[in-house]
Parts: structure tokens; sequence; C-alpha cells
């Protein structure tokens, strides 16, 4: 039986009125749900399957090292690393004090057993330091150390990465070892997931800085445009990133005009640029390549179909990509001096189209709507300005699947090609996209050589101080080869809704941005 | 227009069922005198009039290329109504073959054709002309393809079923005592009554046609740029609906119109009510050379 006076029923009185007074929004935000779009279900988010987009896996799992928007690695997992002087080895010193967020400490031996399951294995010798490792040891509760064959001087980079590098609960496997749960020591714990949302309430346990508010709701919508009317309706809070549910520039612009509505954009990690077949003989010619950039109008792309949300390029990588070259000056359209290019070159002109040697030059462009949205509009300009020079474009249009099939035995002539973005690059996309001997599986290359090769394998097995030059020289080969031909960059585009009173960008795409994400008015 | 002028209107049309072609022909005629009568070439980009309003200069407005819209939906007419057309005659050669020699060699073979028949016929069109693309790629041809294999078979099942109605006629019977040879009587005196069936059938397709060549072009399996097609300028538009609603409301107005149009014809061929010579000027012929025939028999029966 609880005992009561006047005093302490008034005192509680009052004290609860005082409460019901408290700004609601202060409360609300405290207990408040954010729902993020997504545009694809999350699965189960096992770590050494590919069954969801990258993003939906950061809420929940920590890598060792983050990777921050200005390119810079910043402390996760890891207080600190040490790489040796030869490149042999980086060592970790562990964050103390992290648990999973079942309960499990998170230690050297959790650490060791989570980078065995995938560094060494055949499945993921794609990252570099994966293929390198040759063994890991424990130096202390709290230390390991990665014994490496070889330098990899990406290898800190790639420890950024998503899938599979992030850190699971030994306890969410199986005996056959097979992920069971999504178990990690981020800022999100999965309550449920099925095909239409995955919910997750906040990891009361997380290490860093947690979240503001304790729910939340990653639902799926696939349409663009439902998740746009989604967002005005209040049905969303936020929607948007190239990875997780992408934004239109065309729908970003409309959006623009709703009160209620906040579209940001900030400089992206990608460039699109036009890739030329190998095997193509319409394409071999130096010639044809350079008369193809000349004639391209990238500031009328930018404008009409990325709304301004681009920049066009002339560099494979975009400016915030470290090691990603000297900005080069984008060319402007001048059809002139394309035709002048074609004219030196032998080519003749009749009839509106170019001839030489009996062939008349017409070029076969592949596209995938499905593959890369809007792809389809882009080829459709680039074939008016192409045509003003009398370069006859023919457009396919064809599905994913398809598009994957032929890329990799180079069954067309031009094709569109998007670089990885940070923090893959400019690694991931010059090893994987370029290097003639390695196999790039459906993604195909954007450009391959065998002249090229050597030089591209030195600049990614160049370490320190050395690496930009290294790497300078291969940018330098593909723009005197006018190898590839850089369209533009697109920006990174996001919008929340007024149940958002602050949005804080994620350093990447890959990466939900749920950190710093405030609520309430 | 008030109530009496309106049903004098439509008696006057009533009365009149070649009145029921108009917009058909208009279509038809659209489609024959396109490259002269647009306006500015269909494909050609000018950045400077981008999504412009309709004005003097561009009746319809332009595109988000700066493309006059106006040519563009008169284009797309040649394009639709030519793919169309194509489809039509091939699914109708194609049917009205396999069909005719299923129904009139019967046995074995008529039961292997008509399990063919049958099968394609189980399948939904669009869905089996997908899963044709699927398999031998997307393109122009490839979609006239496509929708030809998806087409053909109702064409099959009602030929084989006017030949084996018509195979047990006197007349058949008749013309084979008097010593007609099989191609003779196919060609003479059942083709007739299959093209008059079917074609009636075909009319009606038309519409459905335009829809589902529109329908592969809106999913980017059918007309490649620079083309101008209906399907793709709603798909183009469709970036655009909130603030320029007329990128996609044109062409889906121009579609509507053809398939109207064609539905109406099909509708009028179906209660016949468009002149006989427009069934089949076969048909016509075969007519009045079964009642010659006929008039012979019962002139001989008339002299014994």
């Amino acid at each position: 039986m609880i005992n009561t006076n006047r005093r302490v029923f008034i005192g509680g009185t009052t004290a609860l009125s005082l409460a019901a007074l408290f700004p609601r929004g202060l409360i609300a935000a405290e207990n408040g749900k954010l729902t993020i779009a997504i545009s694809q279900e999350t699965g189960d988010l096992d770590l050494l399957q590919n069954v969801s987009s990258l993003s939906a896996y950061s809420v929940v799992f920590d890598a060792l090292i983050h990777y921050a928007s200005d390119g810079s690695l910043v402390p996760a997992l890891a207080e600190s690393w040490t790489e040796a002087s030869d490149g042999k080895s980086i060592s970790f010193k562990l964050r103390k004090g992290v648990t999973f967020s079942d309960g499990e400490p998170f230690n050297g031996e959790t650490a060791v057993w989570n980078l065995k399951r995938w560094m060494g294995q055949p499945d993921f010798s794609w990252i570099g330091i994966s293929d390198a490792m040759k063994n890991i040891t424990i130096d202390g509760t709290h230390e390991i150390t990665i014994h490496l064959k070889q330098p990899v001087p990406a290898g800190l980079l790639e420890m950024t990465i998503v899938r599979p590098v992030r850190f699971l609960s030994p306890k969410a496997v199986d005996a056959s070892g097979k992920q069971i749960a999504p178990i990690g020591t981020g800022p999100w714990v999965v309550t449920s997931y099925d095909n239409t949302k995955t919910s997750l309430v906040r990891n009361e346990n997380y290490w860093g800085e947690k979240p503001d508010f304790n729910e939340l709701e990653l639902k799926v919508v696939p349409d663009e445009l439902a998740r746009s009317n989604g967002l005005r309706s209040g049905d969303l809070d936020v929607i948007g990133g190239e990875w997780v549910a992408p934004l239109s520039p065309r729908r970003a612009r409309s959006m623009q005009k709703n009160d209620d509505v906040t579209v940001i954009s900030a400089p992206g990690t990608a460039s699109i640029l036009l890739a030329f077949s190998p095997k193509s003989s319409m394409v071999s010619e130096q010639a044809v390549r350079e008369a193809i950039s000349l004639s391209l109008d990238r500031n009328a792309i930018v404008k009409i179909l990325f709304e301004g949300f681009a920049d066009a390029t002339a560099n494979v990588f975009p400016g915030n990509i470290p090691a990603g070259g000297k900005t080069r000056t984008v060319t402007p359209r001048d059809v002139n001096a394309a035709k002048g290019k074609m004219s030196s070159a032998g080519w003749s002109e009749s009839g509106g189209s170019w001839s030489k040697g009996g062939k008349t030059l017409e070029i076969e462009l592949l596209v995938s709507e499905e593959s890369l949205p809007g792809s389809r509009r882009l080829a459709e300009m680039i074939q008016g300005q192409l045509a003003e020079t009398g370069i006859k474009v023919a457009i396919s249009s064809v599905d994913n699947a398809t598009i994957h099939d032929r890329r990799p035995s180079f069954e067309y002539d031009m094709t569109f090609m998007v670089t990885y973005g940070a923090p893959y690059d400019p690694h991931g996309t010059l090893a994987n996209l370029f290097l003639s001997d390695v196999d790039s599986g459906p993604d195909g290359k954007i450009y391959a050589h065998t002249d090229l090769d050597p030089i591209l394998r030195t600049a990614l097995e160049t370490g320190g101080a050395a690496r930009d030059a290294k790497m300078q020289e291969v940018y330098d080969w593909l723009d005197n080869n006018a190898a590839v031909c850089p369209i533009v960059a697109p920006q990174r585009l996001w919008a929340y809704s007024s149940n958002v009173s602050k949005f804080v960008l994620s350093a990447t795409d890959y990466d939900m941005p749920t950190n710093g994400v405030k609520l309430g008015s | 227009m008030d109530k009496s002028t309106f049903n004098k209107t439509f008696n006057a049309a009533a009365k009149w069922p070649w009145l029921v072609l108009t917009p058909v022909l208009v279509f038809i005629a659209i489609a024959i005198f396109s490259p002269w009568i647009t306006p500015y070439d269909p494909v050609v980009q000018d950045y400077s009039v981008t999504l412009e309003g309709p004005s003097a200069a561009h009746w319809l407005g332009t595109d988000y290329l700066g493309r006059d819209m106006l040519s563009r939906l008169i284009s797309g007419v040649r394009v639709s109504l030519f793919a169309m057309s194509i489809v039509l005659i091939a699914a109708l050669f194609i049917g009205v073959i396999i069909g005719s020699f299923a129904g009139y060699v019967g046995g074995k073979i008529e039961l292997v054709l008509i399990s063919i028949i049958d099968i394609v016929l189980s399948l939904p069109s669009l869905i089996f002309a997908l899963a044709i693309i699927g398999v031998i790629g997307p393109g122009y041809w490839s979609m006239i393809m496509a929708l030809t294999m998806a087409w053909w078979a109702n064409y099959a099942r009602m030929s084989r079923a006017v030949v084996i109605s018509e195979l047990h006629q006197p007349y058949i019977e008749a013309a084979r005592v008097m010593g007609s040879g099989h191609l003779h009587i196919f060609f003479r005196h059942i083709l007739p009554h299959v093209l008059s069936l079917v074609i009636v059938y075909a009319s009606a397709d038309a519409g459905a046609l335009v829809l589902a060549i529109a329908t592969l072009s809106f999913l980017g399996l059918g007309v490649e740029p620079p083309t101008p097609e209906w399907g793709q300028m709603l798909v183009d538009g469709m970036s655009y609906l909130e603030e320029y609603p007329r990128l996609v409301i044109l062409p889906g107005i121009a579609l509507t119109l053809v398939v109207v149009s064609f539905n109406l014809l099909g509708e009028q061929f179906a209660l016949q009510k468009v002149p006989r010579a427009l069934r089949g000027y076969k048909l016509k012929r075969k007519k009045r050379q079964r009642q010659l025939e006929e008039d012979i028999i019962l002139d001989g029966k008339v002299d014994q």
C-alpha cells in the first residue's frame, strides 16, 4: 500500500502537469520513429551474401575504420591502427567496452573470428587485402595484426567497406558457420523484417553517440514517384541516396517547390563514363573516340537531364576521391574540331555520315534503363549530339541481365559505365574495371589494354607518397589514348520531410544517414 | 448542341455506317503523309526551347530535348500503324495458313496443330511476347516478331473452325464431285469464308495491337530512339508528370483515339453495319459463283 499525503499528491500532480507541458517535439524525438525509404528489401543481412543494398547493413554492423566525407579514415571499432614500414602488416588497437547487441563482447578473438570468415577466401579475392592475407594474430585482448604476403596500399580503405568486412556476433551463426541473425555492434538492432519493411530499435549498448530517437523503419518503396509522394504525405521521413532509394534529379527539382520537403545535394563520389569496347572495330581508332568526346555537350546534359544536380567532368573520378588525379578542364563542345579529327584520320563525310574504306561509321550504344536509370534518355541526348557531327549511333536498349551478359564479352561499341564511388575508389574501379587479366564478372570493363596493365598494376601496388604520381600516370595514359570518355559526376540527392529537424549526410551513399539525425519540428 | 440536333446527327451516322471509317482513315492518312505534314523534324533536339508550352511556333509545345511535340505525335502515328499492320498481316497469314491446314487435313496433324494453338492461346499475349523478346532480345523487328508469334493463334483457331464447318457444306461436296482439286476448293470456296471472319476479328484486334506496341516501347523493349513512338513518349514524360503533364497526356490521348477508332470499326464490322464490300471482295465473288453454280444445277434439273 502506497502512503500518500496531500503534499505528495499535489507535488506529483504538478510534476505530471509540467511534464505534459514539456515541448511535444522533444518527447516525440526521444521516443520517435524515423522512416527511411529503401528501394529493395533488406533480407536477412547476411554479411557473406549479396542479399541487400549495402546501406541497410551499415545501420547494424560497424567496421574497424570508417570512411569520412573528406576521404580520411576515422576510428570506429578500432581506436587506432599502424601500418608496418614494409606495408606487410597492419595492427589495430580495438575499442574497449564494445559489445554486440546480443551482449557478446567485441575483442581480439571475436574480431579475428570475423575476419577469418572472409579473408583469404576465394569468394572475396576481389578485395586486395583479403587476397594478400597471410595470417591474422591476436596480440592482446584488444589488439590484432593482419599479416600480408605483399603490401596492399588500399588495404585500410578496403577495411571501411560494408560487406563482408563488418563485424557480426559470434553467437549469430549456426553450427556450419552460416549467419542466422543480423547482430552487430551498430546503432540499430533489427527486430523484424519482411518484404515490405525492416523494423529496428536503438541499440542501447551502442559504443558511439546514440541515436536521438528509438525506432527506425526501413520501408520498401520500389517506385520513385511513390517514394516522393510518401515523403509529401508524411508516410516517409527521408528518401534518396544512390544505393538506398534513388531520387532522380527531375523529382528533386520538382520537390524543391514543396515547403514541407527539404532537398539536399552534395558532390557525388562516382562518375558516369562512356566506355568503348576494346573489341569494337567502330571505335578502335583514337580519332573516332576523340571526335565523340568533342561532340558531347556535357553542360547541356548536366542542365537538362541532371537539372543541375551533376558536374560535367573530364576526369575518371570526381575530385573528392583520394588519389583521383589532377582535375582536367572539361573541353567545350566543338563539332568542327570533332569533324576535323575525323577528316584527319581519313574518314570522309557524305550524306550526314562518315565512312572509310567502304565502312560506314555506325556505333551501337548499349544501354539498360534497369541497370542505370535515366541511361536511355542520356543515350538519346548523346545520339542527337553525335548526329550533328555525322556520327550515327544506334541505341540498343536491353534488360539488366542482357547488359551484364554482353559487357564481359564486349558485345557493344559503346556503353555507359559508372565508377564504384567511395570508399571503393580509385583502387576498386581501376583494378576491376581496367585490368585486362582480372575477372570482373558481369560488370565487364570500362577499357582494357595490355599496354595499360603494367602501368596500372604498378600504380595499384605503390603506396605512400609516390602513390598519387603513379596513379596520375594511369589517368594520363587513359587521357592520352582517349580510352574513356567521362561525362558527368552526378551529385548525391536526398530529401527529408518537416518531421526531421536535423539531417546529416553520411560519408557515402553506401551508409544509411541516421547518425546525427534529429526528429521533431 | 441541343438534344434534337444530337439525335439527328446520331441518326445520320447510324444510317451511314461508312462514317465509322472516318477516324481510322484520318489516322491512316496521317501515317502515310506524316513526313510531309510534320512542322519540324521530330528527332532534332533544340536545347533553347526545352519544355516550352503550346505556342504559335510549337502548337503542342516541346519536350525535354526541345523537340516539337506535334511533329513527334504525327510521326508516332506512322510508327504505330506500320508496326501494327505488319504484325496483323503476318499473324493473319500464319494463323490462316496453319488453322485452315489443320481444319482441312484433319486427323493427327490437326491434333498436333490444334494442341500448339491451344498452348499459345493459353498464354496471355503480352506476357508471351515479353518472353519471346527476352529470348531473342529487344528491338523493333524483335518486337514485331514477338507480337506476331503471340497473336497468330487466335486467327488459326478461328480459321480452323470455319474450314471444318464449310467442309461439310453440300456445295463443297458438289465441287469435289465436279473434279475440283484441293487447292481450288480451298482458295475458291473456303478461304473467302475464313477471311471474312478473321478480318472482322483483326479489325477489332488492331487497337489492342497498337496498345501492345506502345506497352513494349514503354518498357523499353520495342522501338528504339530517336524514332518517335507514343509508348516511349509516355515513359519519357513520366519524369515530368508533375510539372509538365502534357508530355504524358498528349501521347496518351493519341493512343486512346487510335484504339477507340479501331475498336469502333471492329464493332461495326462485327455488327455487319459496314457494307459488304469491305468485308471481303472474295466473299462477294464466292457468293456470286455459288449462285451461278446453283443456277446451273437448277437449270440442269429443269432440262431433265
